[in-house]
């Protein structure tokens, strides 16, 4: 089989990034096939990269001519492998929506290209600080995103994700600052192998900083009031775009703080809090909710607490049921945000809109044959053979305030009239994304064997 | 192997009876309006003008149909009110009451009610409409303190067969001399009232305020059909009352006196039956009319009350 | 065969919704694919004994089936309780199928592919051996149902549905996963399940999800809202059908898994369990509410809801009472009720094809216009009303039966006085949509949504005839709970308590019949026009029809007695337990202030709280 050196995911959409001004010189007509074109070569690499680490093992790449720890390392692994290959699979086909759109924005497609490398990026990182500049790339890529609307909305929301994003940035360079004052190193593997030489307080205090920078892009509570305006601000393209890319990312971070980086005393039991109130408190700010961005925008403040639960539990089949989740909520939370654009009554009556929309919703709340209902089940499986009633009881009640919401959301589709102003490439996406939930549904093994493998790695502390 | 000499005797026996119960219906109609009468210090009608009536009405020349349903009532109120009759046990002689029970003979009273109503719901009068609205309220009322009586003795007696019932009532060991079935016979007598159509409870029909309701509309042969199922329909709720509290009139043994027991235990049957009746003519000839909400409210608030109570008592009395 | 027949089904889906401009092609494909269970069905009749002439045997299906998920294996395989289940909802799925051929003129892609997707849930749910395999089906059929509602486009009904629909999933889900702890399989045959109150726990959840479905009080409130706001063939089919797998649910975790004797170790009360006790209860309760508010109604899908809900109510006291009696009678009365209702659905149907109303009190007359449907949905209200003249009695009194024996003595009131208060709703049908002044000049009802109807009718006479048949159905499923069937022959049933004989009360009734037909044909008669009554030929010009037929508000004295009783519902509870809900959302909502300032102070809030355990660490 080829194998592909990884970088090339990050390298080669910032390469081609930068050129598309130079299309748009030649003709602006060719800008976005160009970048779908480069979207969907990433599509390739990603699946190829994906192959070569589930039958080979883990890649690593130095990069830079130093040999590590002192050199950049890229380092993908299992888990890295699944969500590079989510992230590039899904962006083309968010991309594709944006071809009906009269406006012809070189800019957007230039973040939209960075911020996809970027938060590729992150996930296949081996190295601190590298995660902490692609961190920073893909907020500024966000923020420009988000404010690509030009209306009073965008801009406020793009306003508080970036003062809330530069207060998570700062904090997770301090986070780098206090490790890389002790052990003198960045490299993953390297501080996980010596962080025990490090002081009790001195790691908590890194550890600290770390979970508060990362929270903020993982949209965990206290740490997401920037969620709620910056989705509601942006297009439906945006807002898909965001829960697809950059979320994913930052959770994966925080995965890998709790599993890999600073396994403190303590560290999941505060993690399952945090991933509890995050959970509780995004569905109930949901079930009031009335503009439809908004909802969905609270309705993934709780699935993003929900992941951290899983991830918080420790366990293998818990970690296997994080990663079905990622993989809906990827899916479901694109699919929804595309498809509610002049979201009004009677935009159900199409069904080519309706089918799909029907579908995102059944994932999300947790219904088989689909992505959601795996990752649910196992994530209670796991917790009724550790008999954690409680934290059950309260993902149960979460998963009813959840469906009560939703129902008033698929309700708000139907009507008399017939649906308008939604364009035939937004449909093909959503179609598209639509068919990725049912194949993942009905074949969970596929993913599945995967993913037991990213969890035995990453709980074993390893890439 | 079916033994048709038997079998024969068995529906000639069936027809007999049948033809008894219709007769003596119409002698109670006569018989009503006679005593009725002296009460109101009339004179009244002789005492066979129920089969004069029904003689008329089935030889009058013009019937007028309202169509197929309408034609239904009538066969369904005659023909289902002989068959409940048929699952009686009637002073003893029990002809098809061990093929069924209680229930059955429950449910088997409303196909007549049912047949009827799809009549005088066919013939498009607003009045039989409304009558067999009240005559279907006026049952759900009577129905709740009736079944809690029954069911007591049901769980009292262990069967549902209204024919074991009797039988263990055998011996003069009659029912309404248990003190508990003293006041349920009272309670289901109350009920009855309900049944027979009388007043305080002749709601259904209400001559003076929607014409006789479900009747209205029903003329000829399909009058006559009703009336004989009213009167048959005396005899059958009498009946059951008597089977019930009354040891079904049974005082001779037929094992030890032969054919003398059936004689005398017809008769006795029939008097007490009449006497039922009677009973029920007397409180209809002093009371007035209830309103449809006043005798829901006295079935559910006083005469099932005093069902309730009984219920506990034997629910107390009777261990599983 | 199994692998093909979901194949063929998830095929069936996709044709069938591609096909939503063309409603009659897609109709008919629906109703090919629908017939594959029944023939599945066939070819499993030996589980319950039956050998049937090979002529109806020409597809042979395995009699169990696995598909390893990787993490988890689906298992399926026939059983005598999902054969005896698989009977009504496969009988009585392609008989909605043709009736919704004609009944829908455009747009039906979407419900056919819809209905396939329930019937296929339902198949995976009745051949279920795991709870995995149960749960996937289950709610693939839930959430096809779903989108049914969604098509009825009922605010009410969507989130009404949605809500208990994942509420009753995720009591089923907790409970599953609280036997899944005790046990450590989700395999029912694998199970080993002791008196603990954890598995008691774990049944009452279980029991309580599945009462959703089968609309148990006070789990009801979404039954009433879906039934009145979706399109008629397929409430048919989930009024008569799909409401069955919550009391198949109920019976298999009840008596399958857990048992009748584990029940009882957890405390009887005079000799029945307290846990089947207080289901009973309930059920008799249900009965009688859901009778008395469906008389109250005046929309005819509404009261037949309620009716529904009154009628699903018996089967949990038969579920309840639990002693072979009352398990015949429970499944006879599932029996009944699937093919009585279906047929009064589908006659609620095609009076609505004609005449476009589903208001009793706009309705009247069509009796005499639309004769067969009167008289199929006619042999349905005597079955609803156990009239002996159907099968719809053997079912009650069964029940009945089974309560005297257990000396159920506050119970059997109940239900006796809710079997009476049917006879006033289904008069209110009868009359007021078939009887009284004629109103309509509409034609009888096409003959593809007649002969469904009829054919749905078979049953409740062949039942009729020889009950007895039936009980040996049950024969197989009480085997399996240890118990045996009653004493029976095929047209007796004895009890300890007394006895029926159908045939008994057939021949008399004939023999009756014929002595007032003969009464009857003594006179010859005319029949006069509908005019010709008590208006004299000549109808008042200042009434219109309405004032002439009685049927608006038909019930008001009672209305007025039982309203104040009734006015605070259910569905009053569930209001208030969403606003207390609510209220807790606004709360987290206020969080989210929308200041920029507050959001930092939020993250600053956070890292001194984070610095504070840090320092008591």
């Amino acid at each position: 089989m080829v194998s592909i050196p990884p970088v090339l995911l990050i390298a080669f959409p910032l390469f081609f990034a930068f050129l598309a001004p130079l299309i748009n010189m030649v003709s602006k007509k060719a800008v976005k096939p160009y970048t779908l074109f480069v979207l969907l070569l990433n599509t390739l690499f990603a699946s190829i990269i994906f192959l070569n680490v589930s039958s080979g093992g883990v890649i690593y790449e130095q990069l830079s001519g130093f040999y590590p720890p002192i050199g950049i390392l890229l380092s993908v692994g299992y888990l890295g492998a699944i969500l590079a290959l989510l992230i590039n699979l899904l962006s083309p086909i968010v991309y594709i929506s944006y071809f009906g759109d009269a406006k012809n924005s070189v800019k957007f497609s230039m973040l939209y290209m960075l911020v996809t490398a970027s938060s590729t990026g992150i996930v296949i990182t081996g190295d601190l600080f590298n995660m902490f500049v692609f961190f920073e790339i893909t907020a500024v890529g966000s923020y420009g995103l988000v404010a690509s609307m030009r209306t009073k909305k965008a801009f406020e929301g793009a306003f508080k994700y970036i003062v809330l994003g530069s207060v998570g940035s700062a904090f997770i360079l301090l986070g780098i600052a206090t490790i890389y004052g002790y052990l003198k190193t960045l490299n993953f593997y390297d501080i996980a192998l010596r962080i025990s030489s490090m002081p009790p307080t001195a790691r908590l205090m890194a550890f600290i900083f770390l979970i508060i920078g990362i929270g903020v892009e993982a949209e965990i509570f206290p740490l997401n009031g920037w969620v709620p305006d910056a989705y509601e601000g942006s297009s439906h393209r945006v807002a898909s775009f965001l829960s697809l890319g950059p979320s994913k990312a930052g959770i994966y971070a925080i995965a890998r703080l709790l599993f890999t980086l600073i396994p403190i005393m303590g560290g999941f039991e505060l993690a399952l809090l945090l991933g509890l109130l995050t959970l509780i408190i995004g569905e109930l700010a949901a079930l009031k909710q009335k503009e439809i961005k908004r909802m969905l925008a609270y309705s993934s403040i709780g699935q993003m607490g929900l992941i951290l639960v899983a991830f918080s539990m420790d366990s293998r089949m818990a970690f296997v049921a994080a990663i079905f989740l990622m993989i809906s909520h990827a899916m479901a939370k694109s699919l929804l945000f595309l498809g509610t654009r002049n979201y009004t009554v009677g935009s159900l009556k199409n069904p080519f809109v309706s089918v799909p929309i029907f579908i995102g919703v059944l994932s999300i709340i947790g219904m088989p044959p689909f992505p959601g209902f795996w990752g649910k089940w196992y994530l209670m499986v796991d917790m009724a053979s550790q008999g954690f009633w409680t934290i059950i009881l309260l993902v149960i009640l979460a998963a009813i305030v959840e469906a009560v919401y939703y129902a008033r959301f698929l309700f708000k589709g139907t009507g008399t009239e017939k649906s308008e102003g939604i364009s035939k490439s937004e449909m093909t996406a959503i179609v598209i994304l639509a068919l990725l939930l049912v194949l993942v549904g009905l074949f969970p093994q596929y993913i599945y064997a995967p993913a037991v493998n990213a969890a035995s790695s990453f709980l074993g502390g390893g890439p | 192997m079916v033994n048709y000499i038997d079998l024969t005797i068995q529906i000639l026996v069936a027809i007999g009876v049948t033809a008894l119960g219709f007769a003596i219906g119409m002698l109670f109609n006569g018989i009503a309006r006679k005593i009725t009468a002296r009460i109101q210090n009339r004179v009244g009608p002789p005492i066979y003008q129920g089969y004069i009536d029904v003689l008329k009405l089935f030889t009058k020349k013009t019937n007028i149909s309202h169509g197929w349903i309408f034609d239904l009532a009538a066969l369904f109120s005659v023909a289902g009110i002989a068959l409940a009759f048929l699952f009686l046990p009637v002073a003893g002689v029990s002809l098809l009451s061990g093929e069924g029970d209680l229930f059955l003979i429950l449910y088997l009273l409303a196909i007549p009610a049912l047949g009827f109503a799809l009549g005088a719901g066919a013939s498009g009068n607003p009045n039989a409409a409304v009558g067999i609205m009240r005559a279907l309220m006026t049952m759900l009322a009577y129905e709740l303190p009736l079944v809690m009586v029954i069911i007591a003795m049901m769980v009292y007696y262990d069967t549902t067969s209204l024919a074991v019932i009797v039988q263990k009532q055998a011996n003069m060991h009659w029912a309404i001399f248990i003190p508990v079935f003293f006041i349920g016979a009272l309670v289901a007598d109350m009920a009855l009232q309900g049944m027979l159509m009388e007043k305080p409870f002749d709601i259904p029909i209400a001559p003076h305020e929607i014409a006789t309701g479900p009747m209205v509309e029903f003329g000829g042969k399909h009058l006559g059909a009703l009336m004989l199922y009213k009167m048959m329909g005396i005899v059958v709720e009498t009946t059951l009352f008597v089977d019930l509290f009354l040891g079904g009139g049974v005082i001779l043994s037929v094992s030890q006196f032969g054919w003398l027991a059936y004689v005398v235990n017809f008769i006795v049957w029939f008097l007490l039956i009449l006497f039922v009746f009677f009973i029920a003519l007397l409180i209809n000839a002093v009371f007035p009319r209830f309103r449809i909400e006043q005798a829901l409210k006295f079935y559910w608030k006083y005469d099932a009350l005093v069902g309730l109570l009984i219920l506990i008592w034997i629910f107390v009395g009777v261990t599983p | 065969m199994i692998t093909l027949t979901i194949a063929i089904f998830l095929m069936g889906v996709i044709v069938v919704g591609l096909l939503n401009k063309y409603p009659k092609t897609a109709g008919i494909i629906a109703f090919f694919v629908s017939l594959i269970p029944f023939f599945a069905l066939l070819s499993w009749s030996s589980v319950m004994n039956i050998t049937l002439p090979s002529y109806l045997q020409f597809l042979n299906f395995e009699t169990s089936w696995q598909y390893n998920l990787g993490p988890g294996t689906l298992i399926l395989q026939i059983t005598p309780l999902g054969w005896f289940f698989l009977l009504l909802l496969s009988s009585l799925f392609p008989m909605v199928i043709l009736f919704s051929i004609s009944y829908f003129r455009s747009n039906a892609g979407g419900f056919y592919a819809a209905m396939l997707l329930t019937m296929l849930g339902s198949f995976g749910i009745l051949l279920a051996q795991d709870m995995l395999t149960f749960y996937i089906f289950w709610e693939i059929m839930s959430w096809s149902i779903l989108a049914l509602v969604i098509r009825g486009g009922d605010r009410k009904a969507i989130v009404s549905y949605l809500s208990f629909g994942a509420l009753s999933a995720m009591l089923i889900l907790f409970g599953f996963m609280l036997l899944y702890f005790k046990t450590g399989t989700f395999v029912f045959a694998e199970m080993h399940l002791d008196a603990s109150n954890l598995v008691l726990a774990a049944i009452t959840l279980i029991v309580s999800g599945f009462a959703v479905k089968g609309a148990l009080m006070p789990m009801h409130v979404w039954a009433p809202h879906v039934y009145s706001k979706s399109e008629e063939p397929f409430v048919a089919f989930l009024s008569g059908g799909l409401s069955k797998l919550g009391y198949f649910g109920i019976m298999l975790f009840m008596y399958g898994v857990v048992g009748f004797s584990l029940l009882s170790s957890w405390g009887t009360f005079r000799g029945v369990p307290l846990f089947g006790y207080s289901l009973a209860v309930v059920g008799a309760f249900t009965a009688f509410a859901g009778t008395v508010l469906a008389v109250m109604q005046d929309d005819l899908r509404k009261l037949l809801a309620y009716s529904s809900i009154g009628q699903l109510g018996y089967i949990a006291i038969g579920l309840g009472i639990g002693t072979p009696l009352a398990l015949t009678g429970a499944l006879f009365q599932a029996l009944n009720h699937t093919f009585f209702k279906a047929v009064l659905f589908l006659a609620a149907g095609a009076v609505y094809y004609r005449t476009g109303k589903y208001k009793i009190s706009e309705l009247g007359g069509l009796g005499y216009k639309m004769p067969f449907t009167f008289l199929a949905s006619l042999f349905a209200i005597f079955a609803l009303a156990a009239i002996p003249i159907t099968s719809g009695f053997a079912a009650k009194w069964l029940l009945y039966e089974a309560a005297i024996e257990k000396k159920f003595l506050f119970v059997t009131p109940i239900m006796l006085i809710a079997g009476v208060g049917a006879f006033l709703y289904v008069y209110k049908i009868l009359y007021g949509v078939f009887l009284g002044e004629p109103r309509y000049n509409v034609k009888e009802a096409p003959l593809s949504q007649l002969v469904p109807m009829w054919i749905l009718v078979l049953p409740l006479i062949i039942f009729l005839i020889f009950p007895g048949w039936f009980v040996d159905l049950t024969a197989p499923i009480l085997q399996g709970y240890e118990m045996t069937a009653i004493p029976h022959t095929p047209y007796t049933i004895n009890t300890s308590l007394a006895k029926y004989n159908t045939l008994a009360v057939i021949f008399a009734f004939i023999g009756t019949l014929i002595f007032a037909f003969i009464l009857y044909l003594s006179k010859p008669q005319e029949k006069v026009d509908h005019m010709d009554n008590y208006l004299a030929g000549e109808p008042p010009e200042l009434y219109d029809y309405i004032s002439m037929h009685a049927s608006s508000k038909y019930y008001e004295p009672f209305e007025e007695v039982f309203y104040p009783y009734f006015k605070r519902g259910a569905e009053r509870m569930w209001e208030i337990i969403l606003a207390a809900g609510e209220v807790f959302g606004s709360g987290a909502r206020k969080i989210y202030t929308g200041i920029v300032g507050d959001y930092s102070i939020y993250i600053l809030l956070f890292f001194l709280i984070m610095v504070g355990w840090w320092l008591l660490w």
